[in-house]
């Protein structure tokens, strides 16, 4: 039987800027070759700037979003304030290990600004929890090889929104034409500050 | 941590008796060592973490804090030697504020035995322990089984034949601290060139019986050169379907905004 | 049968009270006095400690414990009961919140796990309440941006300046804590399982006639050093023996102490806040008075 980590496909990707972060996602949900649904956002918001992306098996992605949406909004509720993404990823990280025999078949990636200081960051997780701290990117899901190669080539340090935007999309888009499992449309989240942008990207629909 | 959830588990065992692979775990390939010198003991790391041939972090860090005096060189499942210094290093400090006292290399080398024996090795943490308390110096490494060893110079991981041959040929009794750093550093070495499953950096942590200096990143021989030419595409360049600008102000402080679509539209569908 | 709602501590009498829990607070009146004085920069514990007899061990006796590194708290009432509490606080700190957000929990957090502690045990089968109240005193980091934090100080000291010419400014005056702010923070904790945030208050057999001195003394905008100044004063009012380095403990939330860190090139690596004064800093203190 298929690898569960590819039976539904997708990809996802987070990168840093100058004074901002990126998130982005494919929309594809399919049943290995079978394309089921062209609208399957992968990245899940959690706070003003806290973002979550999700790649792996699409019933352990919406389950393990919504664990996290009841975990952060009873962080909230109890400490009267929303979780940092620091935090938040400390959160993601032993909510895995805790199915240390037994876990869920995704792989996150956390993105957001630091609210004390407004730095950005991001980071990736394995499907048990241990914690990939970058600088730079992380990447996600079936496209993983061809993320690494785009995001390797084209992410340079200090990018503006606007750049990152552009560096982003093209990363994303680039690595998913090249990975028959995922595709199908982008969203990309541009976090600042004190805005977000998430755009709607279109993308090859074969 | 007295607390795994298996709740997935028989899914897991299920779908793996049926032939789906097991998840890949970021492993830490990695070098590490550790030598005793006079006067305190050294341990180090590569930076490399891999998720099968991919690299999955080029500058992860291996050393993991126990207690001011106790410090621990992780190789093996990345989550587990993560994980497992954090819980001791947790016991550790609550066994230190009752009893009052620092705690010991010896207690947290034993209770990380006993920690990884009762998990049979499915806790695949191979650690260097090390530390200076009031007995002394010493250095220890503990095995996923729970066996330990005793000894002035150790490697593990995957690059601990390239290591160990650094120390085999370079080590002499009674080193000096800036001898068992360059010997330590050059041994890490030795894994990041001639061994795949580590690379990048060199980390370097000095415990002494007044405190421990961590030198992080303190050899970087892999430092990429940066791009002559930029490819940062001017804007406009991807075509966009649609954009929605979400401004702070416009989130009130404890609401979460969700986008409904239009099919769970306004009318609660209910059973006639 | 006049106290037959005196035995089973679960059971209201008819007049709604739990009798066991008055009683628990009796025992913390009759405990030797502990305050706490909160000021900007950070806060002060201290406590008198008695010894019954002069044959006794004093330096071995710990009244003021250290649960996190930035919180620590003292208390009034049964000395072995506290130990019991100290232990839960730790432990849960840990369990409860450092094993899962990999950071320690904020002092109201706390609180609450130590206050649920002690209400657990004003509603189960065969136990007693803890015979103590706690005064927790920490420091929190907070989240809010450091560029609001620097236009609230801003507003504050324009506030500070108003006040001098009548009350205007005196709302914005609660200048420390909040858990979006951070800053320091001072809670009282009864056996009841009740707990109150304070900017002073003292407990135990003298509480009242040091509560009413600390309300003569204590100013807003208050420094550390100050607040470490009053709560000796205060002491001395209600102390009955003598006051030295050895029968008075205190112990103060203030800079990060980065000398009792131990190490050395950790990224982010954040001193002790919380830490007690030796018997010498506290001399010192004495012969400034």
């Amino acid at each position: 039987m298929a690898n569960p980590f590819s039976i539904n496909g997708g990809a996802c990707v987070a990168m840093v800027g100058k004074d901002c972060v990126a998130i982005a996602c494919d929309l594809r949900l399919g049943l290995q070759a079978l394309t089921v649904s062209n609208n399957f956002p992968k990245v899940f918001q959690y706070g003003d700037s806290v973002f979550l992306g999700l790649t792996g098996l699409a019933t352990d992605v919406s389950t393990v979003a919504d664990l996290f949406r009841y975990k952060v909004n009873m962080y909230r509720l109890r400490e009267e304030r929303h979780i940092a993404p620091r935090t938040f990823a400390n959160l993601v990280s032993t909510s895995l290990y805790e199915r240390r025999f037994g876990s869920y078949f995704v792989s996150p990636v956390v993105a957001g600004l630091e609210p004390k200081t407004g730095a950005p960051f991001i980071c990736g997780f394995d499907s048990i929890g241990c914690i990939d701290f970058a600088k730079d990117f992380i990447v996600s899901g079936t496209a993983t090889e061809q993320l690494y190669g785009m995001c390797e080539s084209l992410w340079e340090p200090n990018l503006g929104p606007d750049e990152l935007f552009e560096t982003i999309s093209q990363a994303l888009l680039s690595a998913v034409d090249r990975d028959a499992l995922s595709g199908w449309g982008a969203h990309v989240y541009i976090i600042e500050k004190d805005k977000v942008t998430k755009r709607l990207l279109k993308g090859r629909q074969d | 941590m007295p607390g795994f959830d298996f709740s997935n588990y028989n899914r897991n065992a299920a779908l793996h008796a049926r032939g789906v692979p097991l998840p890949k775990a970021t492993s830490t390939g990695t070098t590490i060592v550790g030598c005793i010198y006079d006067g305190g003991v050294v341990i180090a790391a590569d930076t490399r973490a891999t998720s099968g041939p991919i690299v999955a972090d080029k500058n992860c860090e291996k050393l993991h804090y126990i207690a001011p005096n106790i410090w621990c060189a992780g190789a093996g499942t990345a989550a587990d030697t993560e994980f497992t210094t954090n819980l001791i290093s947790s016991n550790l400090e609550l066994h230190a504020l009752s009893t009052g006292r620092k705690p010991r290399v010896v207690t947290c080398m034993t209770m990380l035995k006993q920690h990884l024996f009762r998990y049979q090795g499915y806790i695949g943490a191979y650690l260097v322990v090390a530390g200076v308390d009031p007995t002394g110096t010493h250095l220890f490494t503990v095995h996923a089984h729970g066996s330990t060893d005793k000894l002035p110079y150790v490697t593990m991981g995957s690059g601990s034949l390239a290591a160990m041959s650094v120390f085999e040929t370079q080590w002499k009794p009674s080193l000096t601290q800036d001898e068992a750093v360059k010997l330590c550093a050059d041994a890490i070495e030795a894994g990041i060139w001639n061994d795949l499953g580590s690379g990048s950096n060199v980390d370097v942590a000095i415990i002494t019986a007044e405190k421990t200096t961590l030198r992080r990143n303190y050899i970087k021989p892999n430092e990429r050169t940066q791009k002559l030419k930029s490819y940062v595409f001017p804007k406009g360049t991807t075509a966009v379907l649609n954009e929605k600008i979400i401004h702070k102000e416009d989130l009130s402080k404890f609401v979460s905004v969700h986008e409904l679509t239009e099919e769970s539209g306004d009318v609660m569908e209910v059973d006639a | 049968m006049a106290d037959r709602y005196s035995f089973s501590l679960t059971t209201f009498s008819p007049s709604g009270k739990l009798v066991q829990i008055e009683y628990a607070l009796n025992a913390v009146n009759q405990g030797v006095t502990a305050l706490g004085i909160k000021a900007t920069n950070g806060i002060v514990l201290a406590t008198e400690k008695k010894s019954s007899s002069p044959l006794a061990d004093a330096s071995s006796l710990s009244k003021i414990s250290l649960v996190t590194p930035n919180i620590g708290m003292v208390y009034s009432g049964m000395g072995p009961d506290y130990r019991v509490l100290v232990d839960r606080a730790r432990k849960v700190s840990h369990t409860g919140y450092k094993r899962i957000y990999n950071e320690y929990p904020p002092t109201r957090i706390l609180v609450q796990d130590v206050a649920r502690v002690m209400q657990e045990a004003t509603q189960s089968g065969g136990v007693r309440p803890y015979g103590v109240s706690l005064l927790i005193a920490g420091w929190d980091e907070g989240i809010l941006p450091e560029e609001e934090l620097e236009k609230a100080a801003e507003q504050q000291k324009q506030a500070g300046q108003g006040d001098e010419e009548g009350e205007g400014g005196k709302k914005l005056g609660g200048k420390t804590g909040g858990i979006l702010k951070g800053g320091p923070m001072l809670y009282q904790v009864d056996p009841s399982g009740s707990y109150f945030p304070w900017k002073a208050t003292a407990i135990g057999k003298s509480a009242t006639t040091a509560k009413t001195f600390l309300e003569k003394r204590y100013t807003e905008g208050l420094e550390l050093e100050d607040a470490v100044h009053i709560a000796l004063l205060t002491l001395k009012e209600t102390i009955e023996g003598e006051m030295n380095g050895d029968t008075i403990e205190i112990g103060i939330v203030g800079p990060p102490a980065d000398h009792l860190l131990g190490v050395e090139g950790v990224e982010g690596a954040v001193g002790p806040r919380f830490r007690k004064l030796t018997p010498q800093e506290i001399e010192d203190y004495l012969t400034n008075l």
